[in-house]
């Protein structure tokens, strides 16, 4: 698939970047470490093609977060810093661009826990998303986003800090999409929302992919949730990735089933405590 | 009548003061500190524009604009070069490196202009206002006009672009980086923004009470407004600047005679100590005073 | 090289504990000591009386304050109205007849008195709130000290200290003054440098790190933020009563005015917080190196032939200590102690220093 794919194209370096070009996001063994002692992430590597959907699944404190913040720049604020490996956008490495300077080559993080800007209206929220581009981009974006987002334009007026927690994760990729991106990231946004509206924001985040051709990476804990609706799939445990695999397969992967989907169908307690003792992950 | 004339007049010298208080509103809404240099740039700012219009003869109207631009620069220097390398530090050292700025600047005014007061008049003549039968001072009349026209100034920038990213950086410093707000330029243009409005305030102090140091004493007054208003409000600087000044001209105009002077400071002092002790957040600040 | 741990194996607690576990640094201490009783032989009278006197006095009041500030991490702004209430209670008291020992602890009680009950409203808040409510303080205090007669003899009035008495004894040579402000100054170091091994430091800083934890796991902060005012409040008080008998000989209000407790604040972080080698350095630092580089200027304009007015001279000191406060913040923020601390930690281990991470 598409480890394959890659894995023939690196034999020539002619290869390798026609390679890379073809993915959206190239992340090659980054490894990254906080405050200069706590390594978090231990040397990973991911792809997002173009116009792909891509999901990287893991528990807690897998270092998901962490990913995204390497990737879009954010990790400074945290004392994190990338210290082995690069990061690769449409082919142009990004390690040491400033987080402005990569939201305006087209990355977009959305935040953990949604972090909107509480004492602005959603109208305000997307304004402030939009210091980047012209006042035509500014009115023709808001148009898209209400458009995605119709419950947003009803409650434009009050105050964010206000919003119910789905409408404030509508609020949040919402604001992303104003900076008009190439690749969109998603932190959790499952995080906290009732079943129906997981589904209608991840609905919403597809037909986005479908009809502009964004491509996504989607961090989740939900993997039940994530397997839904995107095409491939990451994950991650301890810092590193141990499985990659299309979303039906990783579904059907009976591990996969037993660690996240809650499976462990038609087995005894006796079967599935040797199981679990005999199953060991890479670490 | 006294009691109504000393009330009105306070009232205006307070939203003099709350020039002052904005300034410190402003920078402290951007980056949560606490500005106590915003003295010393009053002052500064108030040299400047004489520098201007004695040493390089230019006429008061263009001397003032191009003091504000000057300022405008020294503001986004003063930022760039000391605040910023402590970002993230703790408070003491900025409240630290703020007073640090506040003796340098005070002294190297001094230094360079010399330490007597010197005039400054921008056209406002001596003559009083009568407002009926109660004697106004047309100087703080002009002063409080020209803090109310600032205030509007301000409430309007905040809703156009640029003012309304500056409010999302005070807002979330992580979340304007991950769309793209250069939260630098944001604090600096606050910086910057704040020493105009210093520079205004010591054009109009000035001219009142001449340019010396004593100018950069505004500082208590300015803290004290500021607090009072909430450290992250501009309406609430308005507001508890009229207040202030209207409580501190008339409990000093009672309570000078019977204390022997020097009550004004007193009274600010100790409106300064209720204000923390009873709401430490102000009239409209909205900030929690400790984030857990 | 020079502080070689190696070979050096604790086999008691005790010696484990010890101040200067490390052979250099202990000799190095006594060394100083010998330094400081010797004083008075050794240096000028000039260099003594108004250099050496002044720094120790200070040095103890900064370490007073790095109490509050750096230890429990509470802000106070208000520490030279604190100086003052000792002074002024101790000079009072000395001139109706107590002895004088008696008269300098009644100053330093009264300003824990003042201390505390002002601290019992004032920490209700924290950060900012705290540090400007202990400015008010300072300015209330500035106004009283100058409007109540009673307390100062008078709107800018002087009020003379009568001589230092020791055991009755009038101690009134350079060498004697400073034997007592050495006395009081090694004590209040002793005290800071123990805080480090008692229950009490590490109540402090336990409190001062977070206060809330540190109550969750029984640590009364509010009481042990009273505890360090109170205690900072009584060495401020007798600081600024040694200061005066000491030093000045004579009181006045302007002596302990808002300018003289921002000069504190500075001595302190540029010193370093908390730190106690640190409150020596700031201290001398502060006290007198603006003085010292106004002299060099003055000299190099004298002979550039360049005339500097009086008026222009008079500011420069204060320039350069504003300027002083920035460049060592900007420099290192943690101030001269850990510029020492780095020189010290680069010297153990020299020239193995890649072993130490």
């Amino acid at each position: 698939m598409r480890e394959s794919d890659l894995n023939g194209g690196i034999a020539s370096s002619g290869g390798a970047a026609s390679a890379a070009a073809s993915h959206a996001l190239s992340v090659n063994n980054v490894e990254v470490i906080y405050d200069r002692v706590a390594l978090a992430v231990k040397g990973i590597s991911l792809e997002v093609p173009v116009g792909g959907m891509v999901a990287l699944l893991g528990a807690n404190g897998a270092g998901k977060s962490t990913t995204l913040k390497a990737i879009s720049g954010l990790l400074a604020a945290e004392r994190g810093q990338v210290t082995r490996g690069d990061i690769r956008f449409f082919g142009r490495e990004i390690n040491s661009l400033a987080p402005q300077a990569r939201v305006r080559l087209g990355i977009c993080q959305v935040l953990e826990g949604r972090r909107v800007f509480e004492h602005l209206t959603p109208d305000e929220n997307l304004v402030a998303a939009s210091a980047l581009g012209s006042r035509q981009d500014l009115v023709r974006n808001r148009e898209r986003v209400y458009t995605y987002f119709p419950r947003l334009y009803e409650r434009r007026s009050a105050a964010a800090g206000f919003l119910s927690g789905g409408e404030q994760q509508m609020l949040a990729i919402g604001r992303a999409l104003m900076t008009q991106p190439r690749l969109l990231m998603l932190d959790e946004p499952s995080l906290g929302l009732a079943p129906y509206l997981v589904a209608e924001i991840f609905g919403i985040v597809r037909q986005v992919n479908r009809q502009e051709g964004l491509s996504v990476l989607l961090v989740e804990q939900n993997a039940i949730a994530a397997l839904e609706v995107v095409t491939t799939s990451y994950l991650m445990e301890n810092g590193r990735i141990v499985m990659h695999d299309t979303a039906e397969a990783m579904k059907r992967n009976p591990d996969i089933q037993e660690f996240y989907l809650g499976g462990a169908r038609g087995k005894n307690f006796h079967d599935i405590k040797h199981y679990s003792r005999r199953k060991r992950w890479l670490s | 009548m006294y009691f109504l004339e000393l009330a009105i007049n306070g009232g205006l010298a307070g939203l003099m003061y709350s020039l002052v208080a904005m300034g410190i509103v402003l920078i402290y809404k951007s980056s949560s500190v606490p500005n106590l240099a915003q003295g010393a740039l009053t002052m500064l700012g108030a040299y400047v524009v004489l520098a201007f219009a004695g040493s390089l003869g230019a006429p008061m109207w263009l001397a003032v604009p191009l003091a504000m631009a000057t300022m405008f620069f020294l503001g986004i220097g003063i930022e760039r070069v000391t605040l910023r390398r402590l970002a993230g530090r703790p408070i003491i050292m900025i409240l630290m490196m703020t007073l640090g700025l506040d003796i340098f600047l005070r002294a190297a005014t001094m230094t360079a202009w010399g330490g007597s007061g010197r005039p400054l008049r921008i056209g406002i003549s001596d003559d009083p206002l009568f407002l009926g039968p109660l004697l106004l001072n047309r100087a703080y009349v002009v002063g409080a006009v020209v803090a109310l026209v600032l205030f509007v100034a301000f409430v309007v920038f905040f809703r156009t672009r640029r003012g309304v990213v500056l409010r999302a950086i005070s807002d979330d410093y992580v979340a304007s980086w991950s769309v793209g707000i250069s939260v630098e330029r944001g604090v600096a243009l606050s910086w910057a923004l704040s020493s105009v409005t210093a520079t205004i305030a010591g054009v109009l102090f000035g001219s009142i009470q001449s340019v010396d140091q004593s100018l950069a004493l505004l500082l208590l007054k300015g803290i004290t407004v500021a607090v009072l208003g909430g450290m992250d409000s501009l309406g609430g600087a308005i507001l508890a600047g009229l207040l202030l000044g209207m409580l501190e001209s008339v409990a000093s105009g009672y309570l000078d005679p019977l204390l022997g002077g020097g009550t004004r400071d007193l009274v600010v002092a100790a409106m300064l100590i209720l204000t923390i002790m009873i709401r430490p957040h102000g009239l409209f600040g909205r900030h929690d005073i400790e984030r857990i | 090289m020079l502080y070689r741990q190696a070979g050096i194996f604790h086999t008691s607690y005790a010696a484990d504990r010890a101040l200067f576990p490390i052979p250099f640094e202990r000799r190095a201490v006594f060394l100083l000591l010998l330094l400081a009783l010797s004083a008075p032989w050794t240096l000028s009278s000039l260099a003594l009386t108004s250099y050496v006197l002044p720094w120790l006095i200070w040095t103890a009041a900064v370490l007073g304050l790095n109490l509050i500030l750096g230890w429990a991490g509470q802000f106070h702004f208000g520490y030279a109205a604190i100086m003052g209430i000792g002074a002024y209670a101790s000079v009072h008291a000395a001139r109706h007849g107590v002895p004088w020992e008696i008269a300098v602890v009644t100053g330093g009680l009264m300003a824990t008195l003042v201390g505390v009950v002002f601290a019992f409203a004032a920490l209700r808040v924290k950060g900012l709130y705290l540090a400007l409510s202990t400015l008010a303080m300072q300015f209330v205090m500035d106004w009283v000290i100058s409007h109540v007669p009673a307390i100062s003899g008078g709107v800018s009035a002087t009020l003379q200290a009568p001589p230092l008495r020791l055991l009755g004894q009038a101690i009134t040579s350079e060498a004697g003054t400073y034997y007592v402000a050495l006395a009081w100054c090694l004590l209040v170091t002793t005290f800071m440098l123990n805080l480090r091994r008692t229950a009490l430091g590490r109540a402090l800083v336990a409190v001062r790190e977070k206060d809330y934890a540190a109550a969750v796991i029984g640590v009364p902060s509010f009481r042990f933020k009273l505890v360090a005012f109170a205690v900072s409040s009584f060495i401020g008080g007798v600081s600024g009563a040694i200061l005066i008998f000491g030093f000045y000989h004579a009181v006045t209000p302007e002596q302990f005015a808002v300018n003289v407790s921002i000069e504190l604040l500075a001595m302190v972080i540029v010193g370093g917080l908390g730190s106690i080698i640190g409150s020596y350095f700031g201290t001398a630092f502060i006290l007198l190196l603006p003085g010292q580089i106004n002299a060099l200027i003055a000299t190099l304009a004298r002979l550039a032939g360049a005339d500097l007015g009086v008026e222009t001279l008079a500011h420069i000191p204060h320039m350069l200590y504003g300027a002083l406060i920035i460049v060592v913040l900007l420099i290192e923020p943690m101030g001269l102690g850990k510029l020492y601390g780095n020189v010290r930690n680069y010297l153990m281990v020299w020239p193995f220093g890649y072993a130490r991470k």
